[in-house]
């Protein structure tokens, strides 16, 4: 009775609308009452959640994103991706694969990463000849780079969902070569378009004009470099080398390059803030629910479900990758982080699946998720900069959803592209 | 039948675990399986702070924890966490187990805590990365990781040396990289978080031998009958006796492999300076009469 | 009824306008503490150790503030689709059921939290020296605001007015409080 409370409860807010938060908050609260548990526990589960020192990279990569798109940022890299790729077959579309890539590395956001670069690529491509449902699709799909590559923040979210063992240092670099393979993938399936469409290509500047065009778009990149370095190193935590970025970003584009307003400054510190709460009450309900779980011993009957159904790995990981597909389809992604990871972390685990691994393969599964329909944000806000509808999208997002879902396969079934890597430092 | 929900930040097969698994078993033998324990370990239900709350609002019947989160609810329990306060780890079972260990125990109830028992948790000693320890001027101006806590910071500062707090996930590549010398811990946790193969230098000073506590929720104790209530405490005191055990082995196992890896532990030290220098620590954390009291009287156990 | 639920407006605006302003305050405050920690331990090669306990509580007011100023202006995340279908005035029931859950959750958020400040307010935060009631203040604030500004969308539904949809795209440049017109339900 008490699953039926809990899951049911939670569906039924789902469907009406409630923010996620609320639906994971209440759900628990209810389910606590009818078990005549004090309801206390889920408003302390709540207060924890978010009392979190680990957490608060979040709400600084997220500001130091927006400070860097507010900065102008943004727009010298994409001008450096257009000198360096644009004279590639349908150009653009890698110029805007390209620029995901180098701005994945700041915002770590996939929305971030698609309102920014969406915002001044899309309009380019269009322009350019290119159908706005490709140039949607690409930017769409391309964002999802974002995810895999340092400062993921949804890499944080995890490890913290993950028990707040997990080095994070070890989630970043494990990141990259999955991150590079899903770049390559999207940069051919952007190829094998433009060639079948024959969309133009753009001149190439020279040399010289790539150096001028990357001694402009520095600020962004050293950011890259104080972030990676900072945590990889172990010079600094998490939280604090989130916190120099974003000390780093306002003395770069309000004091060095002045690319920053005090508006615009007020503008992120306050669209930073919304950000933040937004996913980050989301964790502390989740944590309720979590808790919860735990105490009705759900992943360890789910563990043993699975070890029922087959003792192959890979079975079990397929199966758990199709699943999070589906709730990916429906779903947001933090959400969806900390509700999954404790139950399908530990089934994973028990195969023999390293957690670490594990984190690259959700992470990457569900950024397909934002992707698609009904509910991806990042498609979403593709299509509003588009000014397009979903299923005009779908026209051109084929091939590139293909090319994703033969990365998640890579990534699922050798461990070796994720944890090579991280090995190499330690 | 009743089903006592157990909590433990330490995964399982953790001398603490099993200690309690032990004492869930001899229940469950007493009573023909109508009392037993349900284990949640690995903080499954939170982290110390977060499940001594829900203990005390009966949500958890059963907790290990350390002593550290109380030190700022209940003041008797800052004694047995004062550096250098024992001498060795037999003094520290002979006042646990006592009078003085009763004392200390029975302050949980005022705070909707039944303290059961202690278990062992080691001692806790300094290694770093740069030379061997062997005297106070060593110490000076290094620089070692403490966990967040008010006690440690000022013990280490104390010593003449450096407190930085730091999360415990983030010490192995400080020390590899140079931002700390190095930090402090018991055998098991110097060995198995892997310091050891950065920091070479283990030093036996011993500064704390912070027992760990099994607390029940004062919401179940009063629950219980008298006669469960004495098995429940019968138990757990037996239960010690295991965990210690488990303990002792744990320790030498680790020793053995740290060893084996050609560390150079330091035991030879006249722990004298290290102890005067803690006067202004005591100062400072044992205010008044009754804890000075407790102070003395653990001292005068020989 | 509309107008004075837009005199309303006007009050719960400013109070949402000064929490979301607190909130963007208390970020800028965090980034200075976290900054302040590693420029002593690396360039005074000393350390601060009251920054981390310090910024986590400030961070617990920005979240509870700002979650709640969400509430207002409709920027959580949400699943709507099966609204999609329904017919309008069916919706606007479903979104009342849900308001009202939020300040469910609210009351909760006050009286839990009210009794978790009850148990703790006699020990002392380790570092800050203040007492443990402050881990729980930011629990009842938030949960204050969120049933203020939960009751207002009732009240605005209930006088056929428009409120903010959850679950759309976060238009962050929206700095004046008022709702842009692709976030408004339409109304019954
Ligand atoms: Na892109
Ligand atoms: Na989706």
């Amino acid at each position: 009775m008490e699953y039926w409370i809990l899951f049911g409860t939670f569906v039924f807010l789902l469907f009406i609308g409630t923010p996620i938060a609320f639906c994971l908050g209440v759900a628990s609260f209810a389910t606590v009452v009818y078990l005549d548990l004090p309801p206390v526990v889920i408003f302390q589960r709540l207060n924890s959640g978010v009392s979190v020192f680990a957490l608060m990279a979040i709400p600084f990569f997220i500001y130091a994103g927006e400070l860097m798109v507010r900065g102008d940022i943004a727009r010298r890299l994409v001008a450096l991706a257009g000198a360096m790729v644009g004279h590639f077959k349908g150009g653009l579309g890698q110029v805007n694969i390209l620029t995901s890539v180098m701005f994945g590395g700041i915002s770590g956001s996939a929305a971030a990463d698609t309102s920014a670069i969406g915002g001044i690529m899309i309009g380019q491509m269009e322009k350019r000849g290119y159908d706005v449902d490709y140039a949607v699709a690409v930017t769409v799909t391309s964002s999802m780079i974002a995810l895999m590559l340092p400062p993921s923040h949804n890499l944080i979210i995890y490890s913290i969902a993950a028990g707040g063992k997990l080095s994070i240092a070890d989630l970043f670099t494990a990141g990259i070569i999955p991150g590079f393979i899903l770049a390559s993938s999207l940069m051919i399936a952007a190829w094998i378009m433009a060639r079948r469409r024959d969309y133009p290509t753009e001149p190439f500047e020279g040399w010289a004009m790539v150096g001028r065009l990357f001694i402009n778009a520095l600020p962004g990149l050293i950011l890259v470099a104080i972030i990676f370095g900072g945590v990889r190193s172990g010079i600094f935590t998490a939280s604090e080398s989130s916190c120099i970025a974003v000390v780093y970003a306002l003395f770069a584009t309000f004091i060095a390059y002045r690319t920053l307003s005090w508006e615009a400054f007020v503008g992120a510190t306050l669209g930073a803030v919304r950000t933040t709460a937004m996913v980050l009450l989301v964790i502390g309900c989740a944590a309720g629910f979590g808790w919860l779980l735990a105490y009705l011993k759900i992943p360890a009957e789910l563990v043993e479900f699975m070890q029922g159904i087959s003792d192959n790995p890979i079975v079990v990981l397929l199966l758990i990758n199709v699943t999070l597909l589906m709730l990916g389809t429906f779903m947001d992604m933090s959400p969806l982080i900390v509700i999954t990871t404790p139950i399908f972390l530990p089934v994973a685990m028990a195969f023999g699946v390293d957690p670490v691994h594990f984190g690259i393969i959700l992470i990457l599964n569900l950024g397909i998720g934002l992707c698609t329909p009904p509910v991806g944000t990042v498609l979403f806000v593709g299509c509003a900069v588009g000014k397009i509808s979903i299923w005009e999208v779908m026209r051109s997002i084929g091939p590139f959803y293909i090319a994703a879902v033969f990365t998640l396969m890579l990534v699922t079934f050798i461990p070796a592209l994720s944890l090579w890597l991280p090995a190499l430092f330690r | 039948e009743i089903m006592l929900k157990a909590s433990d930040t330490h995964p399982d097969g953790y001398p603490t675990v099993e200690g309690v698994k032990a004492m869930g078993k001899m229940l469950e033998e007493k009573t023909d399986g109508r009392i037993c324990i349900e284990m949640f370990h690995s903080a499954q239900l939170g982290e110390e702070k977060d499940t001594i709350e829900q203990t005390q609002f009966g949500v958890i019947d059963l907790n290990r924890v350390s002593f550290g989160p109380f030190n700022n609810i209940i003041p008797e329990t800052q004694i047995p966490s004062l550096p250098y306060i024992f001498r060795s780890v037999d003094h520290m079972h002979k006042v646990m187990d006592g009078e003085i260990g009763g004392e200390i125990l029975g302050a949980f109830s005022d705070h909707d805590l039944i303290a059961l028992t202690s278990y062992d948790a080691g001692s806790r000693s300094f290694y770093n990365s740069q030379k061997p320890i062997t005297s106070l001027e060593d110490l000076a101006g290094m620089k070692f990781r403490v966990m967040q806590s008010d006690l440690f910071v000022d013990m280490v500062g104390a010593l003449g040396a450096n407190a930085t707090p730091m999360p415990y996930g983030e010490v192995y590549s400080g020390i590899q990289t140079g931002v700390i010398d190095g930090a402090e811990n018991n055998w098991p946790s110097y060995e198995s978080s892997g310091h050891f193969e950065v920091a070479g230098y283990y030093t036996l000073d011993q500064h704390l031998m912070v027992p760990e506590v099994l607390v029940m929720s004062k919401m179940t104790w009063d629950k219980l009958s008298e006669e469960d209530q004495k098995l429940v405490m019968e138990a757990a005191k037996e239960s010690t006796a295991v965990q210690r055990k488990l303990w002792a082995e744990r320790e030498a196992e680790s020793e053995e492999k740290v060893r084996a890896a050609g560390n150079e532990i330091i035991t030879d030290i006249d722990k004298t300076p290290f102890i005067e220098a803690m006067a202004p620590v005591y100062e400072k954390y044992v205010t008044d009469e009754k804890l000075k009291d407790l102070v003395a009287r653990i001292q005068a156990v020989e | 009824m509309q107008d004075f639920m837009r005199s309303v407006a006007r009050v719960t605006g400013l109070i949402g306008r000064i929490a979301l302003y607190l909130s963007g305050i208390g970020l800028v405050i965090m980034t200075a503490m976290i900054a302040a920690q590693v420029f002593w331990r690396y360039v005074l090669n000393d350390s601060i150790v009251w920054t981390e306990p310090g910024s986590v509580m400030v961070m617990g007011w920005f979240i509870f503030l700002g979650a709640a100023v969400g509430v207002r202006e409709g920027y959580h995340l949400s699943f709507d689709v099966l609204l999609m279908v329904l017919p309008m005035r069916v919706k606007l029931w479903l979104y009342s059921i849900s308001d009202m859950v939020v300040v469910a959750f609210g009351f909760g958020m006050i009286w839990y939290g009210g009794q978790l400040i009850e148990k703790t307010y006699k020990n002392t935060i380790p570092s800050l020296g203040i007492s443990g009631a402050f881990d729980f203040l930011p629990l009842v604030g938030g949960g204050v605001l969120l049933i203020l500004f939960s009751l207002e969308r009732l009240a605005r539904r209930a006088a056929g007015m428009p409120t903010a949809r959850f679950g759309e795209t976060v238009d962050e440049d929206e700095l004046n409080g008022l709702v842009p017109a692709n976030r408004i339900e339409e109304k019954g």
